[in-house]
């Protein structure tokens, strides 16, 4: 089997070569049998990606303990679905298995479109044969998973303990597959600009890719989150860490590049601004890659000093020269027939929220670079911490938040005053006076009051919108409300989706506000009996039970939760100490209710005194981070799924801006 | 044109404000980032200045002792390259909880972030790296 998967892996490389040859010779020559070579050639791809993964996971799953990739992340006690997930827990798997990734949504592009977009497929298929190209080369000369051993040894080095847990093995196939999905938005980009056909058929056709790319950054950020937070036993989910950057920029990018299309697609304005969206989140996510592989940033949790680094830089290096060019050559032809008309207008509310997208995502990039520069301008490293990021995205974040509001609302073009009472007086009414009752609640903490306030400007003005639309169809159709509600959703899917994911993201945002503007953490050292007080709780510590399994050996402490002298909860925070690789690692123990968490660690204990350091948190409104990713999914859903009827509204059932200008 | 014009002053305005947010941040959150032979041969020019230093623990230097506000950790931070006695060192104090990679036994590589005064390095945090640990050096025997 491992044979053969070195095998596929050769032969992988000369087709992908020839999949870009012939698809770029077919399109100069004009030569449809060599394009549709170049198409079987990439399907073949395909499948030779999908034997070399096989491979891989037939020895993972056998113990094949003589490949050195499988002594490495398994061993013959490790749970089945972690030796699965051992498939993306070193290097030489992951590049296969993002590999695996590419080449199918590369197999899926060229079904799709065996009738459609003819003329730009052979600039497609080029594109992602030649990132194909890229990674196979990678796995063949660089990091081979089928490297052998000199000798078998009996036993695997094991995955790494902190990487055995659920949401680590969901975690990097979520984040590859929104990587690998900015790619084809990419390759459909470059096929418009050497085609010159700069429409928005280049859009359109790759929108959905770019949503199911962003949803599954969104997902694979989430999932690391709540692994860092379940794992790490920090008591916060988001560190600033250079490989959490890495994949939080090219999510900015591609938010910013959601948004703008629509401008693209309605009003044939920012052509330019959208494909330098698409280059630079394309190019975010091979530098996500890069940095994570490369060992340039110190990160606490960064993967290895690998020989990778240098082919990374090139590749990085040498796309974004290609696409910079080709932008560059096609720029006469990008300039966009229409302007702006106002500063109060739909379209320059959709401008400024890229602009301050794009910020964030340039201040992140700054700030995790920053060493490397500081060293090259001044000679001395210099590091930003999380203080840097959360001072400079804090305030450009109430910024976004309250575009959130007026984006989907404003009219088009130019807002009347009359527009503007009627979509805006009351949400900025009940925020204002939301804002009014937390400030006499006693919360002086003004940044959380500020966002505390928008976050219910902007769902007043969904709420509007939604109970607007039902109200115009009750009205119109005689429907009963809950007829109307899901039919103004199922016919306006991509604007009502994109409303439940405002949603999803404000209820980020309140766990976000919570957690940093009313976080308290709290260390002790107790002995048997003492209490303790820690939020509205008082917490009870037990002692420490030890027990063990073949696999790990365990220290369980027991802390009882007392609410108002009453028992509620008893917690047993853990610390493991895996056997192979020997470790330990922290199990967190959490109470956790919607209005905020506790959460507690045994940080050491002592076994002669009996007296443990126990590390208490308390993050209000955590869990709305993990329901606000729900909602996310679920509006995600609505706006991607196939309509059934032609997604055209028909006028009546629109009572939103665009309906009432027309009226005008 | 003049429509234009303001929509260049107001992202002129937003790149502006960017910009005087990442240079105050930086201003105000920079910490030197250092390895410890850098900051041994440099050290007493940075009393009290926030620094963030890799380097390794000395074997056999690690002392724990309880205390009421947590774990007290005593260590001597070296050299990378010296897995031995290194020659020179410096003592290290943390308080709070020890990372599950920290050894007891000393020679991981670490981070540490503090203030340098009265000969100790005082440290707020302490995070173990390990460039090894999604990589491990397989015996290649």
């Amino acid at each position: 089997m491992v044979d053969v998967g070195s095998l596929a892996l050769a032969i992988a490389e000369v087709l992908a070569l020839y999949a870009v040859a012939m698809s770029l010779a077919g399109a100069y020559w004009r030569k449809a049998d060599f394009v549709a070579s170049a198409e079987h050639a990439a399907l073949a791809v395909w499948g030779l990606a999908v034997i070399a993964t096989a491979a891989l996971l037939h020895a993972l799953v056998a113990h094949d303990f003589n490949i050195e990739y499988v002594a490495h992340y398994s061993s013959t006690t490790l749970p089945t679905q972690y030796i699965i997930a051992g498939l993306w827990g070193g290097q030489a798997g992951s590049l296969l298995f993002w590999l695996l990734i590419l080449t199918s949504m590369s197999a899926i592009v060229h079904l799709q479109n065996r009738h459609r977009n003819r003329e730009f497929m052979p600039y497609v298929t080029a594109a992602l044969m030649a990132i194909a190209l890229f990674f196979i080369s990678m796995l063949n000369f660089v990091t081979p998973p089928f490297q052998r051993l000199a000798f078998t040894p009996a036993e695997g080095q094991d995955l790494n303990p902190l990487l055995q847990n659920y949401w680590m093995t969901i975690h990097p196939p979520a984040l590859y597959v929104g990587f690998v999905g900015c790619s084809i938005p990419f390759a459909f980009a470059m096929a418009a600009l050497v085609t010159g056909k700069l429409g928005d058929a280049w859009i359109r056709t790759t929108r959905r890719w770019t949503l199911l790319a962003w949803f599954f950054l969104s997902m694979g950020n989430l999932f690391g989150a709540q692994w860092a937070y379940l794992v790490l036993g920090w008591g916060g989910y988001w560190a600033w860490d250079p490989v959490e950057n890495a994949a939080f920029m090219p999510w900015l990018t591609c938010t910013a590049l959601l948004h703008s299309v629509m401008i693209q697609e309605k009003k044939n304005m920012l052509k330019v601004w959208n494909m330098v969206l698409v280059i630079l989140t394309f190019e975010l996510t091979i530098f996500g890659t890069f940095l994570t592989r490369s060992g340039v940033i110190s990160s606490v949790h960064s993967f290895t000093q690998s020989g990778l680094g240098p082919f990374f830089m090139s590749f990085l290096v040498g796309t974004s020269v290609v696409a910079v060019g080709l932008l560059l050559w096609r720029l006469p032809k990008l300039r966009s027939e229409n302007e702006l008309d106002s500063m109060l207008s739909r379209e320059s509310a959709f401008l400024l929220n890229n602009l301050v997208l794009v910020g964030i995502a340039f201040a992140v990039f700054w700030g995790t670079v920053f060493p490397v520069i500081s060293e090259a301008v001044r000679g001395v490293k210099i590091t930003v911490g999380p203080p840097f990021f959360n001072r400079v995205n804090a305030p450009l974040g109430l910024i976004l938040l309250f575009l959130t509001g007026v984006g989907p609302v404003i009219a088009w073009r130019r807002a009347s005053v009359h527009n503007l009472q009627k979509s805006f007086l009351l949400p900025v009414s009940l925020g204002l006076l939301g804002g009014a009752i937390l400030f006499a609640a006693g919360i002086r903490h003004y940044y959380a009051l500020l966002s505390l306030s928008l976050c219910i400007f902007v769902l007043a003005t969904i709420v509007m919108e939604f109970f607007r639309g039902t109200r115009a169809r009750q009205a119109m159709l005689g429907e009963n409300p809950v007829t109307a509600l899901l039919r103004l959703i199922s016919k306006n899917r991509r604007r009502y989706g994109g409303y439940l994911i405002h949603v999803g993201v404000v209820m980020m945002i309140l766990a976000i506000t919570g957690t940093s503007a009313f976080k308290e953490e709290k260390q002790i050292t107790v002995k048997p009996g003492d209490t303790f007080p820690m939020g509205r709780y008082t917490l009870r510590y037990e002692g420490v039970h030890p027990h063990e399994t073949p696999h790990i050996a365990y220290l369980t402490a027991a802390l009882t939760v007392l609410d108002n002298g009453r028992q509620v909860e008893v917690l047993r925070p853990e610390k493991r100490f895996y056997k192979r690789p020997e470790q330990p690692t922290t199990e967190v123990a959490i109470r956790s209710t919607l209005g905020g968490d506790l959460y507690v660690v045994l940080g050491s204990y002592d076994d002669a005194s009996k007296m443990a350091t126990i590390q208490a948190y308390v993050n209000p409104l955590v869990s709305f981070l993990w329901w606000g990713g729900i909602v996310l999914a679920l509006g995600t859903a609505v706006t991607i799924w196939p309509a059934r009827v032609p997604a055209r509204a028909p006028v009546y059932a629109d009572a939103g801006p665009r309906g009432r200008v027309l009226a005008e | 044109m003049d429509r234009r014009i303001r929509f260049v002053i107001a992202a002129l305005l937003l790149a502006g404000a960017v910009a005087y947010l990442m240079y105050t941040g930086v201003r105000q959150t920079a910490v030197y980032y250092l390895t410890i032979d850098e900051f041994l041969s440099k050290r007493d020019g940075l009393v009290n200045e926030g620094v963030r230093i890799a380097g390794r623990v000395e074997p056999g230097s690690v002392r724990k002792r309880m205390t009421p506000a947590g774990e007290e950790l005593n260590f001597r931070l070296a050299d990378f390259k010296t897995d031995g006695a290194a020659n020179d060192a410096v003592a290290v104090q943390f308080i709070g909880v020890t990372p599950d990679m920290f050894k007891a036994q000393g020679g991981s590589d670490v981070i540490v972030e503090g203030k340098y005064h009265d000969g100790t390095l005082y440290a707020q945090s302490l995070l173990t790296s390990c460039p090894s640990k999604y990589e491990a050096d397989v015996a290649r025997k």
